[in-house]
């Protein structure tokens, strides 16, 4: 098969599946999850296939295409487009896919809404091979979009789930010390309202990219713009005729590039847009190891690498500067947080900082190619750490606190051994997968801030915060949940590892977090065309150093910290809390971050704006109860337009009155009018 | 043939007439019956038609008949369609029979009922396959009556001052139309006027002189370049639009002539739109209908507004068209903005999906303000994908009221638990509202959207602003959502809700799988209104100095 029908397949594939799961009434979940997952080791067998066409290569194929709006100045169509990057994405996708459905069969079963995973599953995991495999951005776009639906649905799957607040399961399980969510507003159905709300904030931003894309490659006579090739030769072209938005030039490919990675900030929970993100760890683990890790958030940095060309050195400078923030204020937050789930989610953000900071980089300074590495791995140790986290509160019959979990090494050695592994690559312990991507991350960061200098170095120390602090919290997690002794045998008396099938799906994901598979004869760095100038040589080194000493420098902190002082009866981690507790409460409260939402998006542009122009609109509560078609006139009725238009109404009304005075039907008043009117006359004719 | 679209004016008519003659016993039973078949008569023609148009696209009209009906005043009974108004016939024909089931079980004066809805479809398939200005105008305000009485009889409690509201307001809209009608024939000489025409509306396919719309051309030059035709002096809106050089000439009032009629046109149709600030008799006429009505106005007479830009204000004043469009897109953003934001705060859920079709129709003034192909056609898409939406939410609101007799949000939670079908289909409308691409919704948006972003001037800042109202559509249609479906099951006598009824699932549906379908097959529809939307468009554009 040509690869891209190869790809078409792959991508249709999953949306067949959905489509017959969903349309079957009363699946069961068995053969739902079966099906599913068949499906998806062929997507993933087909995607070998096709990076072994397209990967050594390293050209792009185009698939088939088809116009699918025809709007005289433009079209906009539909097709396949495969390079090595995205078919090595596909692979990713395809793969963990098909480990986390197989995973889930385990995790849901015995739960009566089992039946609905799979095809909610397929249906996300079509719409992200449809953006990682699309041949224009408007295609992108709308398979982004129901990415957007499918982690909807996802996140909400326990759609029943009463609030936060009024959920006594949660009081029993939630840490003592938790603090900074807002529980009257933590549930999956407000979750996943949460998520798409501010996806789609994000999105708008997106479609202004798009429009200041489509104005450009009209402006240059493209008949088909937003295709990939079209967008390089936007990105190429000198001079750009006219302006958009009083951009023009490069302003104007900066406003476009700004504009995708507007959605991309949404996608991809960068900050500001990153709460929902820690809420949305509402959903099923499972849901969270293939939203979270390796699809719906990886889907921004994939579409800012896709669409490189267009960012400008404006552009990666916020782009650098996004991700650094982002990735330290995570960090920070993910040490001081006692939910195992939300440790991961805030660790999510903080990496997908780490991949925006190397993109930020530039593709001269191996930006693109840092960038998308780290998200390769990322996806692979991310994934199999839900998976872990999903395991391990299976065990605990969902407790998710981690003041109550301890030594279940010794309960799961299988899942301790995993998310150990998981954890070292994540932390950046060499020979592991995470460290060379991070060292990757970081060269490509020292490399731009030696080339730009001045404010390119605020990227690459917020690089090196975020990664030491890394070491230091994931470690904390891994230490706290599988070492020493049991805090709540309450808890984790039945604690075992995951059944068959389940962990099988671990040990799959297991070898990919050491680098060899990474790094076997650089055919990564081939695929991804990382640059290997000399003057790069040194940056690299000198990254190297300098992630090998974040590295034992965050490991050894959290070692003494959470293990060995521990063991010998000093609680150092309660010494440190008070030590630094300025900084441990703002961690604690999210850095304030959730309720600023919640204040200025939530209650005044939201709510508070919605009562300003309801009454402005409709006037008061009262004045609508009281309607009737007298309209009998209230006090402030005219301060809104439906009482102003009344008011107009009772006007006339008014005037009518007064005229059928003209009209009383008493002949003395008939007289007198005729008598005045006809004096007048006389007068005034006199007078001329 | 040529008798196919006044009988989708006619049959409805007659068969209204007949089902207020129906016998006591079977005839309220029987109303409904024929209620479903006059609205089959314009779903198959219109469908029909735009078959047609998506087949072999063209700007021109067809189907077309003439019956004179006053020569002295140069009106006729002339009919055809374009794409838009095949499109506009089979939304007008489908929404008809959907809101017909959803009222099978009217048990209020039955036949008196079908019989009004019968006649208001009359009315208003009466303006969309008309050609001639008076006819228009006469449908028009027509429509308005069996309005009143559907909304002031059959209606809520404030039913009264809802129906009253409506039809008074609507009135006063359409007022300055009659002016301008009278206007344009006290403006024209009595044998007509002569008007160079170029070389593009002339066809010479029959046998005889070359014609432009019937009218004889005669060649102003060897080259055939310009042509001069005699317009006599009718309201055929052809004839009318071509004459728009003389409007412009005239004075009115103290104004020229086409910028009055361009006005009162605007005055009239932007009342039905409903643009902000003229849109506050909506929420009340909605609120207070019952579902079907409430279906009716949302998915036909909303549309009459635009259709009537369209059809009318554009064609016959290009000039002002050009002048005011930035203007017009303005309006148009606040309309959206507004109507989202207004939506928000509502806790009655039947007005806030009221707003949310003034924020949605504001699409359709955006893309037909900003003069672009994609943004002309996309506010038609927009009008059609948004007749079915907001049918689908009326229905399903009217589904709610139906079981829990009131629509306040904060008395639902976790109807999913005993509703699930409604629930899922609630989602769906939901998601299609607020332009999830896939779903219907989003198309029309998007090319309103990119009609804006590729225009000149400040639309491109005007589409930009409109860009936030998909945060805020998704905002209040998914807290409707949630409020409705998810959650615990708050009040336990909700747990007995039945779900969906075969009845209430033959009105959904077909909804649904549209929906779905054009949200994922737009081309034919987009095919067929293209050619008219680009036809108009070169026609104002042509109006530039």
């Amino acid at each position: 098969m040509t690869a891209g029908a190869l790809a078409l397949a792959i991508v249709l594939l999953p949306l067949l599946t959905t489509a017959l799961l969903a349309m079957l009434p009363r699946t069961r979940a068995a053969f739902g999850h079966a099906l599913g997952a068949a499906v998806l080791a062929l997507c993933t067998a087909l995607a070998v296939w096709l990076c072994i066409q397209v990967v050594p290569g390293g050209a792009a194929v185009q698939g088939p295409h088809a116009t699918w709006l025809e709007l005289e100045t433009f079209r906009l169509g539909v097709g396949v487009y495969v390079d090595p990057m995205g078919a090595l994405m596909a692979l990713i996708v395809c793969l963990l896919a098909t480990t986390v459905l197989v995973f889930n069969a385990w995790y849901m079963h015995g739960d009566a809404l089992a039946g609905r995973f799979p095809w909610q599953f397929c249906l996300f995991v079509f719409a992200m091979l449809g953006v990682v495999l699309s041949d224009n951005l408007f295609l992108s776009f709308m398979c982004w979009e129901l990415v957007g639906l499918g982690s909807y649905l996802l996140i909400g799957f326990w759609f029943h789930k009463p609030a936060a607040s009024d959920d006594p399961e949660y009081q029993r399980l939630k840490g003592k010390d938790a603090r900074g969510v807002l529980e009257h507003l933590l549930s999956p159905s407000h979750s996943q309202l949460k998520a798409f709300v501010m996806n789609r904030i994000g999105d708008a931003g997106f479609l202004l990219g798009i429009g200041a894309l489509l104005a450009a490659g009209i402006a240059l006579g493209q008949r088909e713009p937003l295709q990939w090739h079209e967008l390089a030769l936007i990105a190429q072209s000198r001079t750009l005729p006219g302006s958009f938005l009083g951009c023009s030039g490069s302003g104007w490919l900066t406003l476009a590039a700004l504009g995708i990675f507007a959605g991309a900030v949404g996608k991809s929970a960068q900050f500001p847009l990153h709460p929902w993100l820690p809420d949305a760890m509402q959903g099923p683990t499972t849901a969270s190891a293939i939203i979270h890790a390796a699809t719906m958030v990886a889907t921004g940095v994939f579409l800012v690498a896709r669409s490189y060309v267009l960012f400008t050195p404006d552009a990666l400078t916020v782009v650098g500067w996004t991700g650094g923030i982002t990735c330290l204020l995570a960090a920070a937050i993910a040490c001081v947080q006692w939910d195992l789930k939300a440790v991961l989610a805030y660790s999510t953000v903080s990496q997908l900082g780490l991949m925006f900071i190397a993109l930020g980089a530039g593709r001269e300074n191996g930006g693109q190619a840092a960038g998308i590495a780290h998200l390769f791995t990322h996806a692979l140790f991310k994934c199999l750490l839900f998976l872990c986290a999903g395991a391990v509160i299976h065990a605990a019959g969902g407790c998710q606190d981690l003041q109550r979990l301890g030594g279940l090494r010794r309960r799961m050695p299988l899942t301790a051994v995993c998310s150990l592994l998981a954890v070292l690559a994540i932390a950046g312990a060499p020979l592991f997968s995470g460290f060379y991507s991070k060292d990757a991350v970081l060269a490509a960061a020292l490399a731009h801030a030696q080339a730009a200098g001045g404010q390119a170095f605020g990227p690459f120390l917020l690089a090196c915060a975020g990664s030491l602090l890394t070491g230091l919290y994931m470690l904390r997690w891994w230490l706290r949940i599988f070492v020493g002794s049991e805090r709540d045998h309450e808890v984790t008396h039945h604690a075992h590892d995951p059944a068959k099938a389940a962990a099988a799906a671990l040990l799959l994901l297991a070898p990919f977090t050491l680098v060899l598979p990474w790094t076997f004869g650089g055919w990564l760095d081939h695929a991804l065309a990382a640059p290997h100038e000399p003057e790069l040589e040194g940056a690299h080194e000198r990254a190297l150093g300098i992630a090998l000493a974040l590295f034992a420098a965050g490991a050894a902190f959290a070692v003494a910290v959470f293990w060995l002082l521990p063991a010998r009866g000093r609680d150092a981690g309660s010494v440190l809390a008070r030590a630094l507790r300025p900084l441990h409460v703002a961690g604690s409260e999210l850095w304030g971050i959730d309720r600023l939402w919640d204040l200025l998006g939530r209650r005044w542009l939201g709510n508070g704006l919605a009562k300003i122009t309801a009454v402005l609109d409709l006037g008061s509560a009262q004045r609508v109860a009281g309607l009737d078609e007298q309209g009998a006139a209230r006090a402030g009725d005219l301060a809104s337009l439906d009482g102003a238009i009344d008011g107009l109404g009772r006007g006339c009304g008014r005037l009518g009155r007064v005229g059928s005075l003209a009209h009383a039907g008493r002949l003395g008043v008939y007289i007198a009018i005729a008598a005045v009117v006809g004096a007048a006359t006389l007068l005034l004719g006199l007078l001329r | 043939m040529s008798d196919t679209l006044s009988s989708c004016v006619l049959v409805p008519l007659l068969l209204g007439a007949l089902a207020l003659l129906l016998p006591a016993g079977a005839g309220p039973r029987l109303a409904r019956w024929l209620a479903l078949l006059g609205s089959m008569v314009p779903l198959v023609t219109g469908l029909a038609a735009l078959v047609d148009f998506a087949r072999h696209p063209g700007a021109d009209f067809r189907l077309l008949a003439s019956v004179p009906w006053s020569r002295a005043i140069g009106a006729a009974w002339t009919v055809g369609v374009d794409g838009i108004g095949a499109a506009m016939l089979a939304l007008s024909g489908l929404v008809a029979a959907i809101a017909t089931i959803s009222a099978w079980h009217e048990t209020r004066h039955p036949r008196a009922y079908h019989a009004l809805v019968l006649l208001l479809l009359a009315a208003m398939n009466g303006v969309f396959v008309t050609l001639d200005l008076l006819v228009f105008y006469v449908c028009w305000e027509v429509m308005l009556v069996p309005m009143l009485a559907l909304i002031g009889v059959w209606g809520g409690e404030q039913r009264r001052y809802a129906a009253l509201k409506f039809f008074v307001f609507t009135l006063a809209g359409s007022v300055l139309m009659l002016v301008l009608l009278l206007a344009l024939w006290n403006r024209t000489p009595a044998d007509g006027r002569q008007v160079k025409v170029a070389d593009s509306l002339v066809t010479s396919s029959q046998p005889g002189p070359p014609t432009v719309y019937g009218l004889t051309a005669v060649p102003l030059d060897n080259q055939h370049k310009e042509w001069i035709v005699t317009v006599p002096r009718d309201f055929d809106l052809r004839h009318l639009a071509l004459q728009w050089r003389s409007w412009e000439g005239e004075r009115f009032l103290g104004i020229s002539l086409a910028a009055f009629g361009f006005l009162a046109l605007l005055l009239a149709c932007l009342v039905k739109v409903p643009a902000v600030p003229l849109h506050t008799w909506l929420p009340h006429a909605h609120v207070q209908a019952p579902t079907a009505v409430s279906v009716l106005l949302a998915g036909i007479l909303l549309k009459l507004g635009v259709f009537g830009l369209y059809r009318v204000a554009w064609p016959l004043f290009p000039l002002q068209a050009v002048t005011h469009g930035p203007a017009l897109g303005v309006l148009a953003v606040i309309g959206i903005l507004w109507g989202a934001w207004v939506a928000l705060g509502q806790q009655d859920c039947k007005r806030l999906v009221a707003y949310s079709s003034v924020s949605h129709m504001g699409w359709c003034l955006l893309g037909l303000a900003s003069l672009t192909v994609a943004g002309a056609t996309g506010g038609m898409v927009q009008a059609v994908t948004h007749g079915l939406s907001s049918s689908l939410l009326f229905l399903l609101v009217g589904v709610v009221y139906d079981r829990a007799h009131h629509r306040r949000l904060d008395g639902f939670g976790g109807l999913a638990a005993p509703m699930p079908r409604f629930c899922w289909i609630l989602l769906l409308a939901a998601l299609a509202g607020a332009g999830l691409p896939g779903l219907a919704g989003f198309v029309g948006e998007f090319m309103a959207l990119s009609g804006g972003f590729t225009a000149g001037g400040s639309f491109p800042l005007l589409a930009a602003s409109a860009t936030l109202a998909v945060v805020i559509s998704a905002a209040y249609l998914l807290t409707m959502v949630r409020q409705i479906a998810y959650g615990p099951l708050r009040h336990h006598e909700q747990a007995q809700f039945a779900d969906l009824s075969p009845r209430e699932l033959c009105a959904t549906v077909p909804l649904v799988l549209l929906i779905v379908l054009l949200g994922v097959w737009p081309g034919p529809l987009v095919d067929a209104l293209r050619p008219s939307c680009a036809a108009l468009l070169d026609h104002v554009r042509s109006a530039l100095p």
